[in-house]
């Protein structure tokens, strides 16, 4: 009955977010994140109809759908990156290269894994992947999120939001994806009962801080600043002036 | 085990990061530096350089011979206490100076062009190397006094200056047109 109703509240939710994304413009603005709402919301569809109508079909479809929405998450990633370096050309570049190096090397990790593994199932070797794939992007995750924080690279509200509760999301899903694979771990089951609901609270930061469009930070008007620019090379000229004229004066016999 | 338990660290600390930016105003978490902030640092750094030979003359042990030549224990003591206090103010001063010229690097390093991805990561394990003996020897200057901690000084020295240097190199790879404005008038020495 409670799982029934977690799953038609976030069901309700991704609509919600959805169809208020496209009257404020907002699913213009970060279209990766809403198409990534929209597989989520696509995949709970089929799992629900699964369920109702082919139960059998529940189990063995479950970690192949997961692995297709822990893929689609990575657009999460790129929208919140491409927006809060968007002002920065040097960050851009470092981060870019960070994650793209940081990505190269736990996807390596996690090939090798799944090439080398012995897994008893099919259904089992998918599992490891989506897991070691999430834990990949726990490690990008957590690098840009240290980047923006040491960097203090300034994001609009909405942007925050979208970065707050995907953060909290990934977090307690990681942990919970260590803790499962830990046979008969009493935490592991009292996470997994907790999961769908923290699923409905990072719904619900989305929900709340993507409900209307807030303006991004402003950045200095380049007009002030080429003007301090400006005042400071014409002092820099008139100290180089003067150094000329009296060195002129010394030399002269 | 050990796995399992880097994984959990790892989503700890996203879940920690994710909180930390929930909690950050908008307004610390503005990036602009203005050109009197500039200034200053380079004020600052200057002045580092010119404290260095006060710096070496706390933890001098000259002046420690000559007092226990020919003075009383209750002077001896005296001077001691004052030597210590004067050395953990001075490591206090030059944590802060330092955190503040870091922080200003990375403050700087989002209006820089080209940051190099190597020397960031070389600037952030000297800066934790940095804080960790730092650190130490404050515990060592509490512990022993001033002047049984002459190695550790002069690495925590070398340390400050090596940051000094880089932060220098750093201001003047600045792109000056990325600054903020000032909201005085700019002194004309930037």
């Amino acid at each position: 009955m409670l799982a029934n109703f977690i799953w038609w509240t976030a069901i309700a939710l991704e609509v919600v977010i959805l169809l208020r994304s496209g009257l404020t413009g907002l699913l213009k603005k970060y279209p990766l994140f809403f198409s990534y709402i929209g597989c989520v919301l696509l995949t709970e569809i089929i799992r629900l109809l699964t369920n109702a109508l082919a139960p059998k079909l529940y189990e063995p479809l479950y970690w192949p759908v997961e692995l297709v929405t822990i893929l689609a998450s990575y657009a999460v990633m790129v929208e919140i990156f491409r927006w809060s370096t968007r002002h920065k050309p040097g960050i851009r570049r470092l981060t870019q290269r960070a994650l793209l190096t940081v990505f190269a090397l736990t996807v390596a990790y996690a090939a090798s894994n799944f090439v080398h593994g012995k897994f008893s199932s099919p259904s089992r070797a998918v599992a490891a992947l989506g897991r070691d794939l999430r834990y990949v992007e726990a490690g990008i995750l957590l690098l840009m999120l240290w980047l923006l924080l040491r960097y203090r690279i300034p994001l609009g509200r909405n942007l925050r939001g979208l970065l707050i509760g995907y953060s909290f999301w990934v977090g307690v899903n990681v942990v919970n994806l260590a803790l499962w694979f830990v046979p008969g771990n009493e935490f592991s089951i009292l996470l997994r009962r907790l999961l769908p609901a923290t699923y409905l609270f990072t719904l619900g930061i989305w929900c709340v801080t993507l409900w209307s469009v807030y303006p991004e930070p402003v950045q200095p008007a380049e007009t002030k600043i080429e003007r301090d620019y400006e005042l400071l090379a014409a002092k820099t000229q008139a100290v180089l002036a003067r150094a000329s004229t009296r060195l002129a004066r010394i030399m002269r016999p | 085990m050990t796995g399992l338990l880097a994984i959990i660290i790892l989503g700890s600390l996203i879940l920690i990061f994710g909180l930390r930016l929930a909690l950050q105003s908008p307004r610390t978490q503005s990036p602009s530096i203005t050109l009197e902030e500039f200034a200053n640092a380079r004020d600052a750094l200057d002045t580092t350089f010119v404290e260095a030979a006060a710096i070496e003359r706390i933890f001098s042990t000259e002046d420690m011979e000559f007092i226990s030549h020919s003075s009383s224990p209750q002077a001896r003591r005296l001077f001691l206490e004052e030597r210590k206090a004067l050395a953990i103010r001075w490591l206090r001063k030059t944590q802060k100076q330092v955190a503040q010229l870091m922080d200003l690097h990375f403050r700087l390093a989002g209006h820089t062009h080209e940051p190099n991805p190597r020397f960031e990561l070389k600037l952030g394990t000297k800066y934790l190397s940095f804080l960790l003996v730092s650190y130490l020897l404050l515990f060592l200057l509490w512990l022993r006094g001033p002047f049984k901690a002459r190695r550790v000084v002069a690495y925590t020295s070398h340390v400050a200056g090596y940051f000094c240097t880089v932060f220098s190199l750093r201001l003047e790879s600045i792109n000056a047109v990325h600054l903020g404005p000032d909201d005085s008038d700019p002194d004309p020495g930037v």
